[in-house]
């Protein structure tokens, strides 16, 4: 039944108005509030604007002095580093290790475990970030549960340790997803395929890697796309907990970007801060889509 | 026809486990280890919760675990600190920037889905091109947009900003589940006299309401826990979201007050525990989606 | 009520034509089926009388007004879908209001027709329900009632009854033929299937590849087809066309088949004498090929193999073998065959229908 209304031709191709009409709260929402400042960033971002002074009314554009300033700023490097180490490590290896770890035990756990572990580990991902933060800055005090589990109960982790520990709390917050994602992606794995290669002899890390891993790269790869895109622009976690310190130790990105915008007043260099995040966001995406080509063809193709 | 009998053999090894039995091919030792390491990771988890929980009832928290307590001394003093008027602003720009995003993408969805567009090809990859920008681009300048046009420390103002940004993935996941809602139902509709608002409502919307539900309340979470936004358009007292609220009483005072924190960190997430729950039953579809797979 | 026109209707889509070039009429209060295999065209001639196909061409006038672009809404017909599309989120009650609320009908009338309906369709028990919870034929019953409440203009029906069984099927035929006496409202019917269409029509109108083949009464479409396409879609089973080629001694006119030579006389036998048809298809329709075993002088006979028999009750339906063509035809029950046995059968040559093979017009 549906079938037979789907693949109906399409009739005639006429814009209605009403049509217009309906597009018209979106298109407009998007424009001013989304498209709008999206331009207008870009000009921005080669301007001197500043949050307070002679410079917040009167700016002009400054042609390529942010991106010198940039390209020379020790600390926007730094940034730089940390957010890679910030979005590979804790985004990319630690979740989806971790989240993998987790759908391939949950096969074949204990329905009890399996069932309350990812409760669980699905509660710490739907805390707002916010509750995150603050549960994860006192864990990491002097004092806290982790200082006491290291057997250092007067370190501040936070101060000695801070990448490491953001990095862990943001694992800890998002392993959930990828934790959902894989396990629907085992889930559609040929068991055939496996008892093949059990058959033929292999090991269950032979089979892993060689064997069900292989098959769910679209899935480990559009994973681990979305994850790359959600870190990267994260801010409320690191802000939260450290503020980007001590000094700079984890001013990722959007935090170093705050800083500057808004607390050391320089609205054009910030925003020229921001726009280096899409870019990187943008040629990371291209890769995992040169990742994902292969795949996609083959789909076109089953349409 | 494989993947079919492979969908089918590998639910029998989960099954299996279900029914407290080994799977085939796999040993009672082997099992045991794998449950002790899954319980290993769960604890790991959930200490940082059960922190959360001891120190939100003991009136004397510190920021370590202590026996456990139970006095609502905190969530009073959370309250005196504000969290009620937080919470209440936060709910306020959840469900104005909710209602905005769901009516607006609705009808742009239902329209991207059913109608003829000019170029609908490039503006459905803009959408989905949209919905991978960082907010963080958008920051500045919407900050200077609204100050030119006083529109600061505005909960109306900084909720559109909220909608806008949800708006893009409310678009695509509700016109692909407007494209599952067969035709037949608005033909038979129009036959019956019925206008084009009017079988959207009555026809359309009941019947993609799983699709509805999910969109709204992803959308709802999603304006319930924004900090950053808020924190730069409407940072005034009295007018933040309860997120910005706790990270200015975390701020506040040299020594933190863990217990009233803790306190509060429990009143704003329980909103969104029980969406998730309510919801999760249509979400765990969602998740074949993002993994790219026909669920 | 009104009188439906179609005026060189053509509806082309990205690289088919739907319809080409339709031209029908349809009487006021006429029960018109529009029949045909599937992908001929009828189901968008349905779709362009609703509204939800424009055509590229030609006008579509529904009591005598031009309609082409008028949205389906305000065309104030009625159409029972195949998969009757009742609305599954509201109740049989609910499906039915549905329309009456929109036109702000009070209450006290909706409920009076709603009441009206349900008890003539005997589908009151139902009221209450979804359409989950009610039966295929159930269904059907309802989206009849949603469309009887209308008043339109006019009913379309699209295969309103494949979904059914077979007895279902019967027995709604002569439910919808009773329910047209009752409100005489210009009906269009598509179906596939030809038993419906002869039974339930004031006219048939057969479609093939988007051109209409033929329009008339069922019977007049059964004993005149206009070409072998419609002589070969009406009528089960089927009739037997068999390749002929056209013998011309002197001044008699004699379509050689089977081995035989039939002379054609009168006006056919003229037209074929004076026209360049030469591959001629020779129809017998099965009731009228008999067996025989005694040789009727005036009536070509011709003896072939008893392939299969398949009884009926009533008749018989028998396929021959007769050199290297297969009859199907159709005897009384217990004819007394076996398979293998050798038969003769007459021809009623009376009967005969000539087509030309090239054209498929009918020549005689």
């Amino acid at each position: 039944m549906t079938a037979r209304t789907a693949s109906r031709p399409a009739d005639r191709a006429r814009l209605k108005p009403t049509t217009v009409v309906w597009l018209l709260p979106a298109a407009v929402l998007l424009a001013v509030l989304f498209l709008v400042p999206v331009g207008y960033a870009i000009y921005l971002g080669f301007t001197n604007l500043e949050l307070l002074g002679p410079f917040a009314q009167n700016f002009s554009f400054t042609g390529l002095a942010n991106l010198d300033r940039m390209v020379h700023d020790p600390v926007f490097w730094l940034s730089v580093r940390l957010t890679l180490i910030f979005v590979i490590g804790s985004g990319i290896v630690a979740q989806t290790v971790l989240g993998l770890a987790l759908a391939l035990l949950g096969q074949r756990a204990n329905v009890t475990v399996r069932t309350s572990v990812g409760a669980i580990v699905i509660l710490a991902w739907v805390l707002p970030e916010i509750a995150v933060a603050f549960i994860w800055y006192t864990f990491a005090q002097a004092g806290g549960t982790l200082s006491y589990l290291i057997g250092h109960p007067t370190t501040n982790l936070l101060t000695s340790a801070p990448l490491l520990i953001v990095c862990v709390a943001n694992a800890w917050r998002g392993t959930a997803f990828s934790m959902l994602v894989l396990s629907a992606g085992l889930r559609n794995v040929p068991a055939e395929v496996d008892e093949a290669a059990q058959l033929e002899g292999a090991s269950y890390w032979r089979r892993l890697l060689r064997v069900t891993l292989p098959i769910m790269r679209p899935t480990i790869m559009t994973n681990m796309l979305l994850i790359t895109l959600g870190t990267i622009s994260d801010f409320t976690l690191i802000f939260v907990m450290t503020q980007g310190g001590p000094g700079n130790a984890t001013a990722i990105l959007p935090v170093y970007m705050y800083i500057e915008a808004f607390q050391f007043n320089a609205l054009g260099y910030g925003t020229a801060i921001a726009l280096t995040i899409v870019l990187i966001g943008a040629l990371l995406s291209i890769v995992y889509i040169r990742q994902l080509r292969p795949e996609l063809a083959k789909a076109k193709e089953a349409e | 026809m494989s993947v079919l009998t492979g969908v089918r053999r590998r639910e029998s090894a989960e099954n299996a486990a279900t029914r407290g039995e080994a799977p085939p091919g796999q040993s009672r030792r082997s099992r045991w280890v794998i449950n002790l390491i899954m319980g290993l990771i769960g604890i790991w988890f959930l200490l940082p919760l059960a922190w959360l929980l001891d120190a939100a009832f003991n009136p004397n928290a510190g920021p370590g675990l202590a026996s456990p307590q139970l006095s609502v001394t905190n969530f009073i003093g959370a309250f005196h600190t504000g969290a009620g008027r937080d919470i209440a602003n936060s709910l306020y720009l959840a469900i104005v920037s909710t209602l905005v995003t769901t009516a607006v993408s609705l009808l742009a969805g239902y329209s991207l889905s059913r109608r003829h567009v000019p170029f609908k090809g490039a503006v459905l990859v803009a959408v989905l091109f949209l919905t991978g920008l960082p907010v963080t681009m958008l920051l500045v300048p919407i900050y200077e947009m609204y100050v030119a046009f006083n529109w600061l420390n505005s909960p109306f103002w900084t909720s559109l900003v909220l909608a806008s940004t949800s708006v893009p993935f409310a678009i695509w996941l509700l016109k692909n589940f407007i494209d599952q809602v067969p035709r037949e139902f608005e033909e038979a509709a129009a036959i019956e006299g019925s206008g084009e608002l009017r079988t959207l409502w009555r026809v359309v919307i009941p019947l993609a309401l799983p699709g509805v539900l999910v969109s709204a309340i992803l959308t709802f979470i999603n304006a319930w826990g924004a900090f950053l936004i808020p924190l730069v358009l409407d940072s005034n007292p009295g007018q933040t979201p309860a997120a910005v609220g706790i990270y200015q009483f975390l701020d506040a005072n040299a020594q933190v007050q863990y217990g009233p924190l803790a306190a509060y960190s429990i009143l704003f997430s329980i909103p969104v525990l029980v969406l998730y729950l309510i919801s999760s039953r249509w979400l765990q579809g969602g998740f074949a989606f993002a993994g790219g797979i026909k669920g | 009520m009104a009188k439906i026109v179609l005026e060189g209707v053509t509806k082309r889509f990205k690289g088919t034509t739907a319809v080409d070039d339709l031209d029908l009429e349809v009487e006021d209060g006429e029960f018109l089926v529009i029949v045909g295999p599937s992908g001929c065209g009828k189901t968008t001639t349905l779709r362009m009388l609703a509204g939800f196909d424009t055509p590229t061409s030609g006008s579509v006038m529904i009591g005598g007004k031009r309609v082409n672009a008028m949205p389906p809404k305000d065309r104030n017909l009625a159409m029972v879908f195949q998969n009757y599309a009742l609305f599954p989120h509201m109740t049989v009650a609910k499906n039915l209001s549905f329309g009456m609320k929109i036109r702000h009908e009070p209450r006290a009338t909706i409920e009076s027709e709603i009441a009206r309906i349900a008890d003539m369709l005997g589908i009151e028990p139902l009221l209450g329900r979804k359409p989950s919870q009610l039966s295929g034929g159930e269904r059907q019953r309802v989206a009849l009632g949603r469309a009887l409440l209308r008043k339109p203009q006019a009913f379309l029906l699209d295969e309103p009854l494949s979904n059914l069984d077979a007895a279902l099927r019967t027995q709604m035929r002569t439910e919808l033929q009773r329910i047209h006496r009752q409100f005489p409202v210009t009906t269009i019917y598509v179906t596939h299937d030809q038993v419906e269409a002869m039974t339930m029509a004031d006219r048939v109108a057969l479609m093939d590849k988007g051109r209409l083949q033929q329009i008339a009464a069922p019977q007049a479409m059964y004993e005149e087809p206009a070409s072998a396409f419609v002589a070969g879609f009406i009528g089960s089973p089927k009739i037997n066309l068999i390749p002929g080629r056209l013998r011309k001694t002197g001044s008699s006119v004699a379509v050689s088949c089977l081995s035989c030579d039939i002379p054609v006389n009168g006006s056919a036998g003229e037209v074929l004498r004076n026209g360049s048809a030469d591959e001629l298809l020779v129809g017998f329709r099965p009731e009228e090929i008999r067996p025989t075993v005694v040789d009727a002088a005036d009536l070509p006979v011709v003896t072939g193999t008893v392939e299969v028999i398949e009884p009926l009750g009533p008749e018989t339906h028998v396929v021959v073998r007769v050199g290297e063509e297969t009859l199907t035809c159709k005897f009384p029950a217990r004819a007394g065959l076996s398979v293998g046995g050798s038969i003769r059968l007459e021809l009623d040559v009376a009967q005969m229908k000539l087509f030309d093979a090239r054209t498929g017009d009918r020549i005689r």
